[in-house]
């Protein structure tokens, strides 16, 4: 079963705003103004995802702008996730405003997959005055297409013997797995539909593209093996990172420098919830013409410190051109090892340990940031202001260590 | 060069420097082991240029000269010969013929000119200590070395002479920042201005020195040149260039203050403490360890497997208290102790703990707790 909120941000705010609904409106960001969500009167006018607020007010003159509240969307997800987990534990949190459930040992239990489905929308509803639409299908790939099929509000089901009807005239790009890329690719070879897809010669899916040639040639015909995989056997996380797409785009290297404290005191705080450190630090600066740089560079012993994560930043920062503006910068480290909590014999070191852990707390209890570096203070609303993908409704994904 | 040479001795001394050789071959000749011929010995050198070792071994010399041949090679050819003589030859092209019963040999060398110089240094002079001594003091510290190449000054032992109620005391310290060892030795003869100063043996010398101690009996001399330690005993010398670096200020860790002092047998501590480490992961290497008057109950958790515990005998009359350490670090002391029992001196879980022999003043280890 797959579940997607209808226009979730925007449906958040005008259940919150009662003066909102039933009306045009859109979800920005703060600083750069881009459309995060419209609400579907809004996208009746062809207002999309992705628009500047210029351009989204060309399309509907009279659309109100609200500037999003992620704490608020994250909350509210978590508690429709808790609602999910009344039916079956294995939840799959696919993002903010959609998860998969597999509902296989619970369908005595409630009746069916619809009766199910009916519930949930149902809960919601009553509980957040959300809508939602549900696919219900024998795996995740067509359940995520029978839930695009009505929308809002919708439940459609895709029963086993429906499927390759249901296949046969679907465009490849409809599946999810298939981007733009590939489905260029796949019309070089004159396959447009998903019957045709299914129905091309395995091996020669496999000659043009490699080993995924196997799984696009299943997906043609509706076959997806993937389990619904939920939080406690994810695959651990293999680096943490963090980055912000900044106001303005910037070009002195010391503002540049003061958005990796920023970031590196994130990135380190989080490596020391999980207790690992990181081997290897890496630097992304996206500039203003979008093309993307990353550097990286490999330490002698692994670090958790937020100020080491900083100093290797800054010295990828300088290895770069920073003549031309900068509009995302992001700092990540890999290669991570479990640092247990030893303490270290040396004062200078165990001070500089027991210092990180004592601005852990401090933030922990009072918010991100509360306790920081001084340098930092004055650069405005701290933090990525954006839902990290590493995000899930019962805390941050496990970490992964060799 | 031509000489014969009896495979065992031969097969000996090229064993020795098989862990000297540069395995990451930046310079091709320093894989190579350096063979020199001349009056009646063979001397087989290996170097890193960091630590270098020369032996010399009895052999029939025909004719004079040196050569260089990569030493894993030639190791493994003389491994497998059949009889008990090995003939040798090197020619003038490099090229080196080996011998021996019906097998036959033809490998390809590097010239002599093109291995570094190993220090010529005197025969006289320097401490002198008994291989049982040097043993004891090596092997009550090099544990604690730091295995972490950035940290140069602590990939090493420290070693310093003093004088303390007129006698010369030689000290070895060995710390990675988490734990110390240290140990002192009364010793006898003219003391080197190097040693009164203080100097760093590199991690990779600390272990060839080990090993030479450890290979039967005889005085192994020290002796310093041009910033390298030079240790002779027997036919065999080692070199190493000595750490360009400060060490911390190891007096300033080990605590002074610590008000609580228990007493503990070893062997079943040692023991508890092994059985404690078979549930530990890397993740959690961390033993718990609860003190309390008559008692001390050791554990240690995984929360993937399980927890286990065990209780042992403690001559202890203070708080109540708990403390966490990495077992590993507490069996490294433990495994080298000769006493029956060790004194814990300790002050509170983020305080460090000294561990010191029941009886002999000469040794102490000081280790820093885990956070629980």
């Amino acid at each position: 079963m797959h579940v997607d909120m209808n226009a979730f941000f925007a449906s958040v705010e005008q259940q919150a705003n009662p003066a909102l609904r039933g009306r045009p409106i859109a979800v920005i960001g703060t600083g750069r103004t881009v459309v995060t969500t419209a609400s579907y009167e809004a996208r009746a006018f062809g207002v999309r995802t992705g628009m500047n607020t210029w351009q989204a007010r060309q399309a509907c003159p009279h659309i109100t702008f609200v500037v999003g509240d992620n704490r608020k969307y994250a909350h509210t997800s978590a508690r429709i996730v808790a609602m999910m987990r009344d039916y079956t534990p294995l939840v799959e949190v696919f993002s903010i405003d959609e998860a998969f459930l597999d509902v296989t040992g619970s369908l005595n239990l409630f009746g069916g997959a619809e009766s199910i489905a009916y519930l949930l929308k149902a809960r919601i509803r009553h509980e957040f005055g959300l809508t939602c639409s549900v696919g219900i299908a024998p795996n995740k790939l067509l359940a995520k297409l029978a839930s695009e099929m009505q929308k809002p509000d919708g439940l459609t089901i895709i029963a086993p013997e429906r499927v390759p009807e249901v296949l046969e005239g679907l465009p490849v790009r409809e599946l999810c797995g298939i981007g733009g890329k590939v489905e260029r690719q796949l019309a070089d070879l004159g396959i447009q539909t998903c019957g045709q897809l299914g129905r091309y010669p395995v091996a020669a899916l496999k000659r043009r593209f490699g080993v995924v040639g196997e799984k696009l040639s299943r997906m043609g015909r509706g076959q997806d093996e993937a389990p619904v995989i939920p939080p406690e056997k994810e695959d651990p996380v293999k680096s943490i990172g963090h980055s912000m797409t900044l106001e303005q785009d910037v070009t002195g290297r010391d503002t540049l420098a003061r958005y990796l404290l920023q970031l590196a005191e994130m990135v380190g705080r989080r490596a020391r919830r999980h207790a690992v450190s990181g081997r290897t630090v890496h630097l992304t600066v996206r500039y203003a013409d979008f093309v993307t740089v990353g550097r990286q560079q490999t330490r002698v012993s692994p670090t958790s410190r937020s100020q080491e994560i900083y100093r290797d930043a800054v010295t990828l920062l300088d290895s770069l051109d920073l003549t031309r503006p900068v509009r995302l910068v992001g700092v990540s480290v890999s290669g991570l090892v479990h640092q247990a909590s030893q303490l270290p014999l040396f004062d200078g070191e165990r001070k500089a340990t027991l210092l990180a852990a004592a601005m852990d707390e401090a933030n922990d209890r009072f918010g991100e940031f509360a306790v920081t570096f001084a340098s930092i203070t004055e650069t405005g609303e701290k933090g990525a202001r954006v839902i990290s993908p590493s995000w899930r409704p019962d805390g941050v994904r496990k970490v992964d260590v060799r | 060069m031509n000489f014969t040479i009896e495979k065992e001795a031969f097969l000996k001394g090229l064993g020795r420097i098989q862990g000297i050789v540069e395995k990451r071959n930046t310079i091709p000749v320093l894989a190579n082991v350096l063979l020199e011929g001349s009056d009646g010995e063979l001397h087989i050198t290996a170097t890193d240029l960091e630590v270098g070792m020369r032996s010399s071994y009895p052999a029939n010399i025909a004719k004079s000269g040196k050569i260089t041949v990569s030493a894993k090679k030639l190791y493994e050819i003389i491994k497998e010969l059949p009889d008990r003589e090995v003939a040798f030859a090197a020619k003038d092209n490099c090229w080196i013929e080996v011998k021996c019963g019906k097998a036959h040999f033809n490998i390809v060398g590097l010239a002599a000119d093109e291995f570094p110089s190993f220090p010529q240094s005197s025969r006289d002079g320097g401490i002198s200590l008994s291989s049982a001594l040097c043993k004891e003091i090596i092997e009550k510290t090099f544990f604690a070395m730091s295995l972490d190449e950035s940290k140069y000054n602590l990939n090493g032992i420290f070693l310093r002479a003093f004088d303390s109620s007129g006698e010369t005391r030689l000290r070895l310290v060995a710390t990675d920042g988490h734990r110390l060892s240290l140990i002192d030795k009364p010793i006898a003869g003219n003391v080197p201005d190097e040693v009164k100063r203080g100097l760093i043996l590199p991690r990779k010398g600390v272990l060839e020195l080990k090993r030479l101690a450890e290979e039967g009996d005889g005085d192994l001399t020290l002796s310093f040149q041009d910033n390298n330690a030079v240790v002779r005993k027997g036919q065999t010398v080692v070199v190493m260039r000595l750490v360009d670096g400060e060490f911390p200020d190891y007096e300033r860790v080990i605590p002074k203050a610590n008000d609580q002092q228990a007493l503990i047998a070893v062997d079943p501590f040692l023991h508890a403490l092994r059985r404690m480490l078979i549930l530990s992961s890397e993740k959690s290497r961390g033993v718990k360890m609860l003190i309390k008057p008559g008692v001390l109950e050791v554990s240690s958790s995984n929360p993937e497997l399980g927890d286990a515990r065990e209780e042992l005998d403690l001559d202890y009359e203070g708080p109540e208290m708990t403390i966490g350490f990495n077992a590993r670090y507490i069996l490294d002391i433990l495994q080298v102790q000769d006493e029956t029992r060790v004194r814990m001196i300790f002050k509170d879980q983020l305080s460090p703990g000294l561990l010191r022999p029941e009886k002999s003043d000469d040794f102490l280890a000081v280790v820093m707790p885990m956070r629980l």
